[in-house]
């Protein structure tokens, strides 16, 4: 196996987890759109004219990255950056609301209103998955 | 570069068609545009009362410096509420008065709660407790409710509804 096979197997595998994390993530968002749109208000950055046309459509922008890594391979790159944008400003979101001293949940994984408030653990969590996701860019960026 | 932003270009705009066509035909559809500031919530915020979720609200129950405040009638109450919770339904506040009083004095956490995220009974008395000097109060905004549905401790014992402030709970002696 050269480098680059080597490189673009590693590439695969992070992208595959990214893919799980999106799924995961976007499924209970498009079962439940009113608690997302519930969470996404709750961060308090937006116009409330927004909070729901922004919901909905970054629920379906996150699982539309997720079917692109899955089933079309022409847009794994396009995808991953899409998906780093979206880390970024999720998490940029969670630290302003952190700071601010919010006591509810993110929205990320569950709905539940029994779910453990945002901190700092949801920064270092998206930190890891930003780096993942920089590590597949360079993977398939060096095995093109 | 020019491909991967064309690619971006197309992801992006089918994203905006699919979620348009999926909420056009979803069970649970919600309004492109909605009012929050009729939320109990946004209201709460404009006030400046703290507003915390049940996981917050569960934790606050385990805390011994932490008094629950029962807003919701009188007859509800009876039915089932927060362990130790008192009542102080926003229509009888006046005959209150001594309870609240002594209740600001002690300075402990106050957690007020309605039916659900949509009564604004515990907003009113949050208010007034506010107006009264209450500092400590917040607002447990998803009411008894899903405080029942998710599993949190009830009680339907009148005992709890003493004019006296209850005493610390969750801590054994």
């Amino acid at each position: 196996m050269t480098r680059d096979q080597k490189t673009y197997r590693l590439a695969y595998w992070i992208a595959s987890f990214i893919i799980a994390v999106t799924l995961l993530s976007g499924y209970h968002k498009i079962l439940y759109p009113a608690d997302f749109a519930l969470s996404v208000y709750r961060f308090h950055l937006l116009p409330d004219m927004l909070v729901n046309s922004s919901a909905l459509y970054f629920l379906w922008l996150e699982v539309v990255c997720g079917l692109c890594l899955l089933f079309f391979p022409r847009f794994r790159v396009a995808a991953l950056w899409i998906a780093l944008v979206l880390l970024v400003i999720f998490t940029g979101a969670i630290g302003i609301n952190l700071i601010r001293g919010t006591a509810f949940s993110c929205g990320c994984f569950s709905n539940s209103p029994a779910a453990r408030p945002m901190d700092w653990l949801s920064v270092a969590r998206n930190g890891a998955l930003m780096a993942l996701v920089g590590l597949a860019l360079c993977g398939f960026k060096h095995s093109r | 570069m020019k491909t991967t932003l064309k690619q971006i270009g197309i992801i992006l705009l089918f994203s905006g068609v699919i979620s348009f066509l999926a909420n056009s035909v979803h069970p649970r559809k919600i309004p492109w545009v909605q009012d929050w500031s009729n939320q109990v919530e946004a209201k709460a915020k404009a006030q400046k009362i703290n507003v915390i979720s049940l996981a917050v609200a569960l934790d606050k129950f385990q805390a011994a410096d932490t008094v629950f405040i029962d807003a919701r009638p009188e007859a509800e109450y009876a039915k089932g509420h927060i362990p130790g919770a008192l009542s102080i339904p926003i229509q009888s506040l006046e005959e209150q008065f001594p309870v609240i009083g002594s209740l600001i004095d002690s300075g402990r956490d106050l957690v007020i709660y309605c039916r659900n995220r949509d009564c604004d009974d515990s907003l009113l008395l949050a208010t007034e407790l506010q107006t009264m000097g209450a500092s400590t109060l917040v607002l447990y905004i998803d009411g008894f409710d899903l405080w029942k549905k998710y599993g949190g401790a009830t009680s339907s014992s009148p005992a709890d509804s003493e004019d006296t402030v209850p005493p610390a709970q969750g801590i054994d002696p």
